[in-house]
């Protein structure tokens, strides 16, 4: 009897599955993703181009060239030139350079943050995680651009006092949002598997939280980062960002603005880019959150 | 008569991305009016999908693709959306397996049933509110006007179930299709809400069309069966001819893998081996072969049809017999019938019985015991009301449990949903901190979890996860312990090659495979299983029971069963504690428990638990328990039971009665009115 159940529980599993290619659920949904595989057809050759300015044939961005102000788009000139003569292309991906540090830096410091300070909020009992909440409740209720106007009136201006001050807003949508995750998987049964075996709260924390927190959080610092582009922008755009003659997007469509009925194209070019960048990460959150939840799969 | 409902040639495919999964794949029958047909099939059979075809509630990306549904003389198939929703709701009533997500949280029960009153029968606000009473009563809800007005989650599971009734039945349909109703629910609850779709379907001459994996429940109702495998009917007929003279060998295997209530609980249980097929690859020849044992080439070659086997009986097989015609088949069948030799089965049982009696007295004075609880309790604080009212709320989950565990015994803890015993099992892994009494372990105590979807991690190997105790607690070398995980994982049962994959990946009874070897990991003196088998089909239960038994006789570990399902406690323990609201209320030996009930809430849980056999359950007088679980936050003054006992006297209500010895062999129960 006995040797009949082994042989049939084992023998069989093995003919049905024998040859399973073991991949990761989350990467395979993700391939077969077509928003994701949009949004990187647009960022993909933007990242190119920004990564090989330097070795293209460009003017550099602080370039002068006044005998060839406010030229339209030509093939000299793809994207134009401003006032004083500047290659818009160059500049445009110079800014752009710099909008991606500081989404980057944004979404990198939101994560760290988030899933650090979240984790703990929802692991660590009441008293901690009444403390969390109450300093990240200060901060959500100020407006992120109020709070971000406000950190560089006081530190001034420049590419790090941009990042902090976006990331400020963010961090705390971040450990909001780790902290329910962390909430809802706290009565799961796999976590109780671990307690029973005396496990640290430091062991489930890394073994069985963060793993199961990660993919959402991921999706939030893909959109993080798309906002960080646009607010970077606006905060440039009003003279409180990056500061001229750097270029940023923001302050080169500042320093086309007057100019917008004579040369559109040094306001309008860089903004086109603006909005197909932050439209694709927004694809690009939109396909990950479908490939993590086959609920939202049309 | 005209049948009701004429279902020919139904073809439903699910088009997903993996491929098209062949859900429903030609099916035929027919119903009369007034006629109740239960539909019997593992999860994955197509059993709902058909039901769902029916009244084309398929949601995307699922869709009838060929065949004929005819209903009342009309093609359901051919109707507009809006013709439909005339038919759905007054014509066909459903009732759906779980009652909280199919009634709308945010209206009150009141608004829910008025609604299709006003809108199929054209009734005023007023004649529809007395006539939504008048179903709230006729559906045995207590207080109808005040239920009326209360919200869904205001009312528990099984009030739910009889709010979803009285909406199916609200414009009197012609016929009612229940999927898994009482699934969601507690034997006795079970008992009463089977027992109220019986009696509607006489009074009102609704035909029904019951779904089920619960053969117990199919005897106790249906008059017609239908088992359907691989999204085909492979056998159908009367219940009688069904379950005494089965003709297709899943038939006949299904009936041997349930645990009895009343059987010889020595016998090995009749396990079906492998899995169903995989509903996205074309199937050819007999759905069933693989798992056959009576499988012969022709049956590889092509898919036999339904043919008649006696008057209205068909059955899908080449043999005429079933696994009856062969003599492998009949060896097979032989081999874990304990019931057919009549007069020997009780004898051998008894001696058992007396046996283990034995050990008890044997075993108690020497050998130092597994686990011993004293004067257990747990009380939960919920704290409420305005900061300048603050109202405390004490919910008496577990009152006081005494409760000692042998080395390899296995002892059953049964009780309804709310009686405290997964409380109970949380304390004895030290997942709950007890309010009162002591808990002496001699060893681990290791926990098998009921949901064997959410006990492991997602993003972990299976082999990690049987790893992950070893991990914790740093035990051996990383060679030392993927060595043990490999025995492990065979231990139960179960290919190595598992290990490199994850859970997603593996089936409901697999997982539970993994889920035990991980309970083993630690060498724990004792094992809880909590609900082990109760999220898992038939034909698979009965595998994960086999292999629990197994490691009980082999290992030397204790078990503690904490389960509602009757049968299958009786068929693995040695000792039985019956639990209500927080307290043992009958201990003993599992044979004299199940044998011989002394508590009357005991015999009453016994007394729901329905059988495979439609003749013994025609045969039982019987007489639901009415009423609910009270509610643990106010709990009756006297004996905890006094408000649904049969046997209640004055004493009863004012008195508690003492868990006291009523017989040699430590056997207990707490109640005054027995002897």
């Amino acid at each position: 009897m006995k040797g009949a159940f082994e042989s049939a529980s084992a023998g069989k599993v093995t003919a049905g599955l024998g040859r399973v290619r073991v991949r990761l659920p989350l990467v395979r949904e993700m391939g077969g993703n077509r928003k994701i595989w949009a949004a990187l057809a647009i960022l993909g050759p933007i990242l190119l181009l920004v990564l090989a300015a330097p070795f293209l044939s460009l003017p550099p961005p602080l370039e002068t060239d006044v005998r060839s102000s406010l030229e339209p788009p030509s093939l000299k000139h793809p994207f134009g030139t401003d006032k004083l003569g500047r290659d818009v292309l160059s500049r445009t991906l110079a800014g752009f350079k710099v909008s991606l540090v500081v989404a980057f830096s944004v979404a990198l410091i939101s994560l760290a943050f988030g899933i650090t300070f979240g984790t703990l909020a929802g692991f660590l009992g009441r008293r901690v995680d009444q403390i969390i909440m109450a300093v990240t409740d200060l901060f959500l209720a100020f407006p992120s651009l109020l709070l971000a106007i406000g950190l560089v009136a006081i530190v001034g201006a420049g590419t790090v006092p941009v990042i902090l001050a976006i990331a400020l807003a963010d961090v705390p949508r971040f450990i909001r949002l780790q902290r329910s995750l962390a909430f809802s998987l706290r009565s799961r049964a796999f976590i109780d598997a671990a307690r029973t075996v005396q496990a640290s709260k430091w062991w489930i924390m890394r073994r069985h939280v963060i793993p199961n927190t990660i993919a959402p959080l991921l999706v939030a610092a893909s959109i993080a980062a798309a906002n960080a582009i646009l607010i970077e922008a606006s905060l440039s755009f009003l003279g409180l960002g990056i500061t001229p003659p750097a270029p940023s997007l923001g302050n080169i469509i500042r320093d086309g603005q007057i100019y917008l009925q004579e040369a559109w194209w040094i306001s309008g070019l860089p903004g086109l880019v603006i909005l197909l960048v932050a439209i694709s990460l927004h694809f690009l959150s939109d396909g990950i959150r479908e490939a993590l939840d086959p609920k939202a799969r049309k | 008569m005209e049948p009701l409902l004429q279902v020919r040639n139904l073809h439903t495919h699910f088009f997903a991305k993996g491929g098209t999964v062949k859900a429903v794949n030609g099916v035929s029958f027919d119903l009369m009016p007034g006629e109740r047909l239960a539909v019997v099939g593992e999860s994955g059979s197509g059993k709902s999908a058909m039901a769902m075809s029916l009244i084309r509630l398929i949601a995307f990306p699922g869709r009838v693709v060929e065949g004929s549904i005819r209903f009342d003389g009309r093609e359901l198939l051919d109707m507009t959306e809006p013709e439909l929703n005339t038919v759905r709701g007054r014509d066909i009533g459903t009732v759906f397996q779980d009652p909280m997500s199919s009634l709308n949280p945010v209206m009150r029960i009141g608004d829910q049933l008025v609604s299709p009153l006003s809108k199929h029968l054209k009734l005023s606000a007023k004649e529809a509110e007395r006539r939504a009473i008048e179903l709230l009563r006729l559906v045995g809800i207590p207080a109808a006007e005040e239920r009326l007005h209360a919200y869904p989650f205001e009312l528990s599971g099984g009030m739910r179930q009889r709010v979803m009734i009285a909406l199916a039945i609200a414009c009197r349909p012609k016929l009612i299709i229940a999927d898994e109703p009482t699934t969601a629910l507690d034997v006795t609850i079970q008992a009463q809400i089977v027992e109220l779709l019986k009696s509607l379907s006489q009074e009102t001459g609704s035909a029904m069309l019951f779904i089920t994996h619960d053969l117990g429940l199919v005897a106790r109702f249906a008059q017609k069966v239908a088992v359907m495998y691989a999204g085909r009917i492979v056998e159908m007929g009367d219940v009688k001819q069904i379950f005494h003279s089965p003709k297709h060998p899943y038939t006949q295997c299904l009936l041997r893998t349930i645990p009895s209530i009343d059987g010889d609980r020595r016998r090995r249980l009749l396990q079906i081996e492998g899995f169903p097929p995989d509903m996205r690859l074309p199937i050819r020849g007999c759905a069933f072969r693989d798992r056959c044992p009576a499988a012969e080439p022709q049956c590889a070659m092509e898919a036999p049809e339904l043919t008649e086997r006696a008057d209205g009986h068909v059955a899908a097989c080449w043999l005429d017999e079933g696994l009856a015609s062969l003599p492998i088949g009949r060896d097979w069948l032989a081999g874990g019938n304990g019931e057919a030799e009549g007069g020997s089965g009780p004898e051998t049982a008894t001696a058992a019985g007396g046996g283990a009696a034995a050990a008890v007295s044997a075993s108690s004075s020497g050998e130092a015991p597994a686990l011993t609880i004293r004067g257990l309790g747990k009380t939960f604080v919920k704290r409420g009301g305005p900061p300048w009212r603050r109202r405390e709320t004490k919910i008496r989950a577990v009152r006081s449990v005494d409760l000692s565990l042998r080395p390899g015994e296995a002892i059953g803890v049964v009780g309804e949903s709310g009686c405290g015993k997964s409380t109970l099992a949380r304390m004895l892994l030290g997942l709950e901190e007890p309010s009162a009494g002591e808990i002496a372990r001699s060893g681990e105590v290791q926990i098998v979890f009921q949901d064997p979807y959410d006990s492991f991690n997602p993003k972990m190997r299976i082999a990690d996860i049987i790893a992950e105790p070893l991990d914790v607690r740093g035990i051996g070398s990383p060679a030392e312990r993927r060595l043990k995980v490999r025995e492990l994982i065979q231990k139960v049962g179960l290919d190595p090659v598992f290990l490199d994959r994850y859970p997603s990946q593996l089936s409901g009874g697999q997982r539970q495979r993994v889920g035990i070897a991980r309970a083993l990991a630690l060498d724990p003196k004792v094992v809880v299983a909590d609900e082990p088998t109760s999220a898992l089909d038939v034909s698979v239960r009965a595998q994960i029971i086999n292999l629990l038994s197994d490691l009980k006789e082999k290992s030397g570990v204790s078990f503690i069963f904490i389960s509602h399902d009757l049968s299958t406690v009786r068929h693995i323990s040695d000792t039985i504690a019956v639990m209500y609201l927080g307290e043992i209320v009958e201990y003993g030996s599992a044979e004299d428990v199940f044998r011989k009930p002394a508590h009357p809430y005991t015999a009453a849980l016994l007394d729901a638990v329905p059988v495979p056999d439609p003749v013994k359950e025609e045969a039982r007088r019987f007489k639901p328990l009415g009423g609910e679980l009270p509610s643990p936050v106010s709990p009756p003054a006297g004996c905890a039971f006094c408000t649904r006992c049969p046997l209640v006297s004055d004493r009863c209500r004012r008195e508690k009665p003492p868990l006291r010895e009523i017989a040699a062999g430590g056997r207990k129960a707490a109640c005054h009115e027995i002897a």
